[in-house]
């Protein structure tokens, strides 16, 4: 939990000081510079305008992973609400959200995301909108399973007994048992996340120009290909290293969890 | 007083609780003895109001029983108990439930009864011993000043010196509180000392309803006498020369 | 055994008409004018109102949201998947024709990624924790972080730029097929290697083969009969999961190496606001989901007795 908790002070730090640590402004257009090699001024060179690629690549942190991290969120948020409200609403609503999330879940989340965002529009808007609608469904199966099995237990009869309401039931009781859980299952969304908006710049669907983010920029990279080939690696280069990061860290987690089993 | 009147619970096509009709009088024990897989734990979440029964209904004073808001203490006390809260947090959710403060009075005087020292609510549920954590199960209970408690097999986790005195508090407190009690348990002779009425809940019936004195002297049915005698084999019950 | 087939059965009928009903109500709620989409699209110049009206009509756009709908789903049910809004043309063999594209990617792309984790797997569960495990797992990690795009552009930078030994874009001959399809199959190996590696592990743990051992079964013959069977559960599960990927994959691939098939015919239906086009994708692409997933699950119980069913 450390090491997760870590990296996303790490990450918050990149997207927030990623402004300021900036040499360059990532929108400053400079022809004349155009497509040069690293050097000490422009540390990783320029892209086909001439703007420097390393200021971009830590302005373009805000969107790829900043973004990111939110939309995760908003999946994590919706996601447990739905995975509670089966766990505790009765057979009915179990039906009905498990049926909804699979519905969901029927489909590749990359391809709904182009279609959600190619047909309302590409802003960020629909970016967070595609993303969240494709992001909150594995959170509500496990948040359900723990749920049910948690229905039994001692202390959630009494709270129920007790007469506390659904909604404090699932704070005081439901909610620490599933943090864990949860937060494993939200270090593979926050990957996804950075590797689909990326995708989404990529493929044109994304983060609009001249907004600096890692995928726009490999999509303007690959036409300078033969050129300069450098220019190609930088963005993607961003991208492997928050992913593996998360991984790991996500990785680790989850081993230390399947170690501690809790006992309730 | 509660009022079960003619309840059948089925589940699945089971039919696990069938006839069951019983009465229980405010400051009354009931004893509900049986084997495992009779239908107790069905029974008791009938009458908590946490089941829903397939046919007659369960009252207290007329009025449906979920109103009284019946307590329960149960067999487990390690699991009746949120490891990750403190133990007063626990304890006081009766009544945070129904948005009441909480009396500083009445609970160091129940705490007092109950023989818990008042720092131990202050820990977790894994810091205190089994029997401790059983008591505060019953503080638990009691907090609200319920009509009406159940309590399911409330000692067979305690040893045998915690179980007498135990016992013994939960009559006290009963005779001091007035509440009625409903205890299912196995121990023929908890039940004998302690109720005013037993009865034999068997395959989901109940096979047998009288006192507990004319139980133990002389029970109507073959099964009743078959559980009186293996008490007194076992010695949970001693023979009155 | 017949009930839970009738079970799942229905559970996929539910998600497909859910999908459905998703899917043409985000078309509906599309911002924008569709006849006007459509009338710039046919004719690539600004029509007349008449005309954009008349589109409208033609099109079924006037009619409320449960005529509409009835008037897509009905005739889908029957095996036709309507005609483009652009082209006027029959939507299905168009349909037909990318998919005679992708398909054959996917399958190379999915041969390589077996071809290339099965040993790999195999190998480093021989020795778990060695050094060939070890590396085995750290390249798979890594892989797995690897954005596919990323992947194929720097296959193309290699092979096709700097060593130029195969081609890039199109996909005139076989040849062409070989940097997509290694794309694919890399990035289906990354994942399937952990998978079926930790799969072996996990079935050589089973409680019961020591047991089988004393009685003095042969090694490979319990590899054989107890092992790769139980292996073979996560494996049939992650097909379904690598069906995503491939299609994913697919449509990032064929962006990247300009070839027709199903990404391609998406993005320019995407374009081109043809939503009959985008429908018909999204719903043979749900279908084939729903249908390879109800398969997976059958075979997952067949393959596990011990398996039952836990969700609602």
């Amino acid at each position: 939990m450390r090491s997760v908790l870590a990296l996303v002070s790490v990450f918050g730090a990149l997207v927030l000081l990623g402004p300021i640590l900036a040499p360059h402004d990532p929108t400053a257009i400079d022809i004349a510079n155009r497509l040069s090699p690293p050097s000490p001024e422009r540390l990783l060179g320029t892209d086909a305008l001439g703007r420097d690629i390393l200021s971009r690549l830590l302005y373009g942190a805000r969107w790829s992973l900043g973004l990111a991290f939110l939309v995760s969120l908003m999946g994590l948020a919706l996601g447990t609400l739905a995975g509670l409200l089966a766990a505790q609403g009765g057979k009915l609503a179990d039906w009905t959200v498990m049926r909804t999330t699979d519905t969901f879940l029927a489909f590749p989340d990359l391809v709904a995301a182009v279609v959600i965002v190619g047909v309302l529009g590409a802003g960020t808007g629909s970016l967070i909108f595609a993303l969240t609608v494709t992001g909150w469904m594995r959170y509500a199966r496990v948040a359900r399973g723990i749920g049910l099995s948690l229905q039994t237990r001692g202390y959630v009869v009494q709270a129920r007994l007790a007469g506390l309401s659904p909604l404090s039931v699932a704070r005081w009781h439901y909610l620490p048992s599933l943090l864990p859980s949860l937060t494993v299952v939200w270090t593979g969304m926050f990957a996804r996340a950075i590797l689909g908006i990326s995708a989404l710049g990529f493929l044109g669907f994304g983060v609009q120009p001249p907004t600096p983010e890692w995928g726009t920029m490999l999509l303007d990279a690959r036409i300078h290909m033969r050129s300069t080939p450098l220019q190609m690696i930088w963005p993607g280069l961003a991208v492997v290293m928050c992913v593996l990061a998360i991984n790991l860290a996500g990785d680790a987690l989850r081993d230390t969890l399947a170690e501690q089993d809790l006992p309730e | 007083m509660l009022s079960v009147e003619n309840i059948a619970v089925r589940y699945r096509g089971v039919t696990v609780l069938q006839d069951i009709s019983l009465t229980l009088a405010a400051g009354r024990t009931l004893a509900v003895v049986g084997e495992s897989g009779a239908g107790k734990s069905t029974l008791i979440g009938t009458i908590l109001g946490l089941v829903r029964c397939s046919a007659g209904q369960v009252t207290w004073n007329k009025a449906p029983v979920r109103r009284c808001r019946p307590a329960l203490v149960m067999q487990e006390p390690r699991s009746a108990f949120n490891p990750r809260v403190s133990l007063r947090r626990s304890v006081t959710e009766p009544l945070i439930a129904e948005r009441r403060p909480v009396d500083e009075n009445q609970m160091a005087a129940l705490c007092r009864s109950l023989d818990i020292p008042t720092d131990l609510l202050e820990r977790r549920p894994s810091a205190v011993s089994i029997g401790q954590a059983q008591r505060i199960g019953i503080l638990r209970a009691l907090i609200a000043a319920p009509p009406l408690v159940l309590f399911d097999e409330p000692l067979s986790a305690l040893d045998a010196v915690t179980q007498k005195h135990t016992a013994r508090m939960i009559a006290d407190l009963q005779a001091k509180e007035g509440f009625a009690a409903l205890i299912v348990t196995h121990d023929l002779g908890y039940a004998a000392a302690y109720a005013d009425h037993i009865a034999v809940l068997r395959a989901g019936r109940i096979e047998e309803l009288t006192t507990a004195q004319a139980f133990i002297d002389a029970p109507q049915t073959a099964y009743g006498r078959e559980l009186r005698d293996a008490a007194f084999a076992l010695g949970a019950l001693e023979r009155v020369a | 055994m017949i009930q839970l087939f009738l079970s799942l059965v229905l559970r996929a009928v539910v998600v497909l008409t859910g999908t459905a009903l998703a899917t043409f109500s985000l078309l509906w709620h599309a911002p924008g004018d569709p006849a006007l989409a459509i009338a710039l699209a046919r004719f690539n110049a600004v029509v007349s109102t008449e005309v954009v009206d008349q589109i409208r009509v033609e099109a079924g756009l006037d009619a409320g949201f449960w005529t509409a709908f009835k008037a897509w789903i009905l005739p889908l049910l029957s095996g036709d998947f309507g005609s483009s809004s652009v082209t006027g043309r029959a939507v299905w063999p168009d349909l037909v024709t990318a998919m005679s594209y992708t398909a054959p990617l996917a399958l190379s792309g999915l041969l390589i990624g077996v071809a290339v984790s099965v040993p790999l797997a195999i190998l480093a569960a021989r020795r778990p924790g060695g050094w060939l495990d070890r590396s085995a797992v750290a390249v798979a990690s890594l892989g797995a972080a690897i954005p596919t795009y990323w992947l194929g552009l720097l296959l193309i930078l290699l092979f096709a730029v700097q060593l130029g030994w195969l081609p890039a874009m199109g996909a005139r001959t076989p040849v062409h097929i070989i940097l997509p399809a290694l794309t694919l199959g890399l990035g289906v190996a990354a994942s399937l290697t952990r998978i079926l590696r930790s799969g072996i592990l996990e079935a050589r743990g089973q409680p019961f083969l020591p047991a089988i051992r004393r009685r003095g079964v042969a090694s490979r013959a319990i590899e054989r009969a107890h092992v790769a069977p139980h292996a073979a559960i996560p494996v049939v599960t992650v097909f379904g999961l690598e069906l995503a990927f491939l299609l994913e994959g697919a449509v990032i691939i064929e962006v990247i190496f300009a070839r027709p098939g199903l990404g391609t015919f998406l993005v320019t239906a995407i374009e081109t606001r043809d939503f009959p086009k985008v429908q018909a994708v999204v719903i043979l692409a749900a279908l084939l989901f729903v249908t390879v997933n109800l398969v997976i699950d059958l075979i997952y119980r067949a393959l596990d007795p011990r398996i039952g069913s836990h969700d609602a």
